[in-house]
């Protein structure tokens, strides 16, 4: 007796090597979608070890205070004493230098370089005893013998340095040279979406440094709480505290992790997503394909019911093949998932620490793939449930998957279709109308095609209309920022209005400059939940359209604009009354509008008015005249004002979204290059199938006296109709609802953006991709189309 | 007679073949279908095709309509050279000057019924719109069918449908139809309505080539010619059909392919 299982198997063979094309396909769009769910799934798992690893050895603050310039250290004491929720707590002092004040040399090859690229702040600090330790490559706290230091790690992959370098920090008394003994990695600072990052250097080197001059010295209050949960009611606790340092970012080790998760981990999300659209993508392909496969063998399932074979046999002679390729799919899938997230989280794992390899590392793939077995095989065999409704009598005799009810109900939904429609009735090309008609008519059978468009398209553009967004200068505007060409940060540091005065006085006499303007950051109080709070004001003039307001407008006098998200947290519209106190002033302003900015963790507000004296920190724009570049004049006033950061907007805004940026350029190449392999594939399976099935038409067409050229030109109009109508409407979607969708997301994520618009690149976006989308639809017909002329057309009607 | 040329002895010619030869070299070893064919076919003649199963039959119907290419030899329409003409132009001829009538009727199910038998008439002068309507009710009336003109393929029965069949093939206003088993699915007084049509289509002076395995239904024919294994072994005249002679022809016809073995 035979067995079942070879007979399944006899017929799975047999039926790869005949539709060798179709299941080629198949399998290779089953294998993105495994391919692609395991990577992504295992990139967030890598990236949560990786992160959980480094946090775990380097053990970071669960709330953390800088500040530059004189603190009360007593003060900080006192509150210590007072919280018990406190588990351990340091001062870390640390020297800052401008990225210009350090170069390199390697002795062995004489190359050398400087850091100027970077423009973030490069803080020197000796190693913590208690907590917060900067982690050597080995996973060990690194400890620098006097004369060595230890960079950051991404300064190891930006500028290339190697361990034997020597680094040469410029001091006032002359240049201090350490040799890099090693990299570090940095719990707090790891994320490039960190404004500063840290040195490790000896306890003498810190003492030469600091007597050598030349650093601005700042500090960091760090905290470990007994409940790490409680590190928002702690920052509230602390910031009612008037005695304490707050002059610079506080951030909880919340906002680390979120901050980590938003760098690194949109990658992974945007594969994740990319491989549900794939899934979807891949079910409607053996929707179509099994459905197809049952009609075009309903005879050989008739005579498989009328000799005796039980339904579930039949299902599971089908079932078997599929249940096979996406187990094969999954393998390949998965396999090929290693070594791509071994390519993708190799910055994360230098960044961060090696994830340790646990159950998870393996569970997590296999689960993935698990779940797209799981739902892959369930549709199918939900799918082959149509094998049960198959009449022995109809599919011998009529050929039919269809019994006498069903084939009477599409007879008179034919009918109906048939008097609705007239070929008389409309003029122009003859074929036009044939292709038009059919696609009206058997507009269900071809849906698989726009909606596959569709979903390309949205895959295609949506990672694409991010990243133009985030790209765009205009994007200052969810910065809470004007739209200018050059902007100019005064802040930490001893004389910080003396430097802003001949700031804007330089910048004032520059003829190369306009519409110079100042804004003063003033820390105010207000009340919050937990107690008094720290409100970052600016101050300066917005009577001109310098900041979008998404509701109200510009502060005028006795007036206040919030972030979106201050006004959430203090529960205030416009219109509304807030009270703020400085120095022991207390006054009530009227909130006058609210806009979006992601600076200073989102939390910012604005005032009218003008301080040129006492301010935290200074903010200073200007506008370059026609012809002038604007990185020119910022580098001039850079090397004018050393301890200020002088950025062309463009760059500014780079810089702050570059992590974003990076992740989102990837995701858009990976989108648009599987899109279109997509796409093309989709198109030309289906074809594959419906080309067959419509041979008997083409036969008739031929019959009358249509030629092969014209047949071609109806099907490459029906294709290219629905090519087009799923993308034009996949890129609508995109434009309309996937800006909300990103909107909403970004408004979860707590960046401070609460209403998105997209900044699109409309040449690319709403020309270049939909007509990238039709060509690959038209090159899937063209391929598949060819085989038409040369046909036997008489075998069409057999 | 002999196995060369099978050709009446009068009137214009209307199609030859010639030393015609179809192989399928799809198959291991190949199949040779037609063997060397010389066909000649009178202008107003009505030939029957017979030969037992897989004789070529069908095979020689569409290589000498141009709907499917020879492997050698020449089929000449009207004095023209058929094999030699292109995609394009063999359209051309099968859409003025040839008809097409199938075993199954072969419909677009998105059009109703006139639709399908207009079809190649508007395709043919899509600027003789209203011609061409006139055209096709009057075809449709004289066959029995205007009643189901807007109806869908699947709302009629087969007879109805060959002989929309019929109309569609009529409506270009051809020189010569082609019918492949045309009451080959069909019960038996369906295929009587059938072959009546096809009979009135004769009478009026149009050429038919039919293939049919029913001596019945060849009967209609005015010469019949048998195929054995893709060559012509044998042609027999039965003269202009008449209903009163029908037995005589039939039993005359079953008699000579007895002989032939069939």
């Amino acid at each position: 007796m035979i067995k079942p299982e070879s007979l399944y198997s006899r017929y799975a063979v047999n039926d790869l090597v005949r539709n060798k094309g179709v299941n080629a396909a198949l399998l290779v769009i089953l294998v993105l979608s495994a391919f692609l769910m395991a990577t992504g799934a295992m990139v967030i798992e890598r990236l949560a070890g990786s992160v959980g690893q480094l946090f775990a050895q380097a053990q970071p603050p669960h709330f953390l205070q800088m500040h530059k310039g004189d603190y009360d250290e007593r003060a900080l004491e006192q509150f210590a004493a007072d919280r018990p929720e406190i588990d351990a707590w340091l001062i870390e002092e640390m020297l800052g230098y401008d990225s210009a004040s350090l170069a390199w040399v390697r002795p062995a090859t004489g190359e050398s370089g400087d850091l100027t690229e970077s423009l973030i702040d490069n803080l020197f600090v000796t190693q913590n005893e208690e907590f917060d330790f900067l982690i050597d490559e080995s996973g060990q706290i690194a400890q620098p013998a006097q004369g060595a230091v230890y960079a950051p790690v991404a300064y190891q992959q930006k500028f290339g340095l190697e361990a034997g370098d020597e680094l040469t920090v410029r001091t006032d008394d002359g240049p201090y040279a350490l040799r890099i003994e090693g990299f570090v990695r940095d719990s707090q600072m790891a994320s490039s979406l960190s404004s500063s990052t840290r040195f490790l250097v000896s306890a003498e080197d810190f003492d030469g440094l600091e007597s050598a001059g030349g650093a601005s010295p700042e500090i960091i209050a760090e905290y470990r709480l007994t409940d790490a949960g409680g590190a928002s009611d702690f920052q509230a606790a602390y910031e009612s505290d008037p005695a304490l340092p707050t002059n610079g970012p506080a951030v909880t080790d919340q906002q680390i992790r979120i901050i980590h998760t938003i760098s690194d981990g949109l990658v992974a999300l945007a594969l994740v997503f990319v491989s549900l659209l794939l899934i979807v993508i891949a079910l409607l392909n053996l929707r179509f394909v099994i459905r197809g496969t049952l009609e075009d063998e309903v005879r050989e399932i008739g005579a498989m019911k009328a000799v005796g074979l039980p339904d579930k046999a039949i299902t599971g002679l089908y079932l078997s093949k599929y249940s096979v390729m996406t187990l094969v799919a999954c393998v390949l899938g998965g396999l090929l998932a290693v070594v791509a997230t071994n390519l993708l989280t190799r910055s994360v794992q230098v960044n961060y620490a090696e994830a340790p390899l646990g159950v998870a590392t393996f569970l997590v793939p296999v689960l993935a793939l698990a779940a797209v077995y799981v739902i892959v095989v369930a549709i199918c065999r939900r799918v082959l449930g149509a094998v049960r409704k198959i009449e022995v009598v109809n599919a011998l005799v009529h050929g039919s998957t269809l019994d006498e009810k069903q084939a009477a109900r599409r007879a008179k939904r034919q009918a109906r279709w048939v008097r609705r429609t007239s070929l008389t009735s409309s003029a122009g090309d003859i074929n036009l109308r044939l292709a038009l008609l059919d696609l009206r008519a058997e507009g269900g059978q071809w849906v698989l095609v726009p909606v596959v468009f569709f979903l390309t398209a949205v895959l295609i553009t949506l990672p694409t209309n991010v990243l133009s967004t985030f790209e765009s200068p205009r994007i200052v505007t969810y910065m809470g920022a004007p739209e200018t060409d050059l902007r100019a940060d005064v802040q930490y540091q001893e004389d910080v209005d003396g430097v802003q005065e001949a700031l804007v006085a330089a910048m004032r006499g520059d003829e190369r400059l306009t519409d110079v303007s100042t804004y003063a950051n003033l820390q105010y109080q207000v009340e919050g939940e937990e107690g008094p709070e720290i409100l970052r004001v600016e101050i300066g003039d917005y009577s001109g359209a310098t900041v979008r307001f998404t509701d109200g407008g510009a502060p005028e006098a006795g007036q206040i604009a919030l972030s979106a998200l201050n006004a959430d947290k203090y529960g205030v519209a416009t219109g509304d009354e807030l009270t703020i106190r400085r120095d022991g002033e207390q006054v009530t302003v009227q909130v006058s509008g609210v806009y979006q900015d992601v600076t200073a963790t989102g939390y910012t507000a604005k005032m009218q008015g003008e301080v040129s004296q006492g301010a935290e920190a200074y903010v200073v724009y200007a506008a370059v005249a026609e012809g002038v570049d604007p990185a020119v004049v910022a580098a001039g006033l850079g090397e004018q004002f050393p301890t200020t950061v002088v950025l062309p907007m463009r760059e500014y805004v780079r810089d702050t979204f570059s992590n974003m940026t990076n992740a989102f350029r990837n995701a858009a190449w990976l989108s648009l290059v599987f899109g279109v392999g997509v796409a093309v594939l989709i198109t030309s399976l289906f074809l594959k199938l419906r080309l067959t099935r419509d041979r008997s038409k083409m036969g008739v067409l031929t019959a009358v006296g249509f030629s092969a050229s014209e047949i071609v030109a109806q099907v490459r109009i029906k294709t290219l109709v629905v090519v087009v109508a799923g993308t034009v409407l996949g890129v609508v979607f995109s434009a309309t609802a996937g800006e909300s969708l990103v909107g909403g997301l970004l408004a979860l994520s707590g960046l401070g953006i609460t209403q998105l618009s997209f900044i699109p690149q409309p040449w690319l976006v709403y020309v270049l991709y939909p007509l990238v989308l039709a060509g690959a639809g038209y090159l899937g017909v063209v391929l598949l189309t060819r085989g038409i002329r040369s046909a036997d057309k008489s075998m069409w009607l057999k | 007679m002999t196995m060369g040329d099978f050709m009446p002895n009068q009137g214009t010619v209307t199609l030859e073949s010639r030393a015609l030869t179809k192989t399928y070299f799809s198959t291991d070893p190949p199949t040779q279908v037609l063997g060397g064919i010389d066909l000649t076919v009178r202008e107003g003649e009505f030939v029957v095709i017979m030969g037992a199963s897989g004789s070529g039959k069908s095979t020689l119907l569409y290589s000498i309509s141009g709907m499917d290419r020879p492997t050698s030899g020449n089929v000449l329409l009207e004095g023209r050279e058929l094999t030699s003409l292109d995609d394009a132009e063999m359209a051309g001829v099968r859409l003025t000057r040839m008809g097409f009538v199938f075993q199954q009727a072969h419909f677009l199910s998105n059009l109703d019924v006139r639709d399908n038998i207009l079809l190649p008439a508007l395709k043919a002068a899509p600027k003789e719109k209203d011609a061409a309507i006139a055209r096709v009710d009057a075809l449709m009336e004289r066959f029995g069918i205007a009643h189901v003109k807007d109806h869908g393929i699947t709302q009629v029965s087969g007879g109805q449908l060959q002989r929309a069949s019929i109309c569609r093939a009529l409506a270009g206003e051809p020189s010569i139809l082609f019918a492949d088993e045309p009451t080959g699915a069909l019960n038996s007084s369906m295929s009587e309505e059938v072959m009546n049509a096809l009979t009135d289509v004769h009478s009026d002076g149009t050429t038919v080539v039919m293939v049919t395995h029913d001596p019945g239904c060849a009967v209609r024919g005015d010469r019949v010619i048998y195929l054995r294994d893709g060559l012509l072994v044998d042609s027999r005249e039965l003269g202009t059909w008449s209903a009163e002679q029908a037995t005589q022809r039939e039993d005359d016809l079953l008699a000579w392919l007895r002989d032939l073995g069939f």
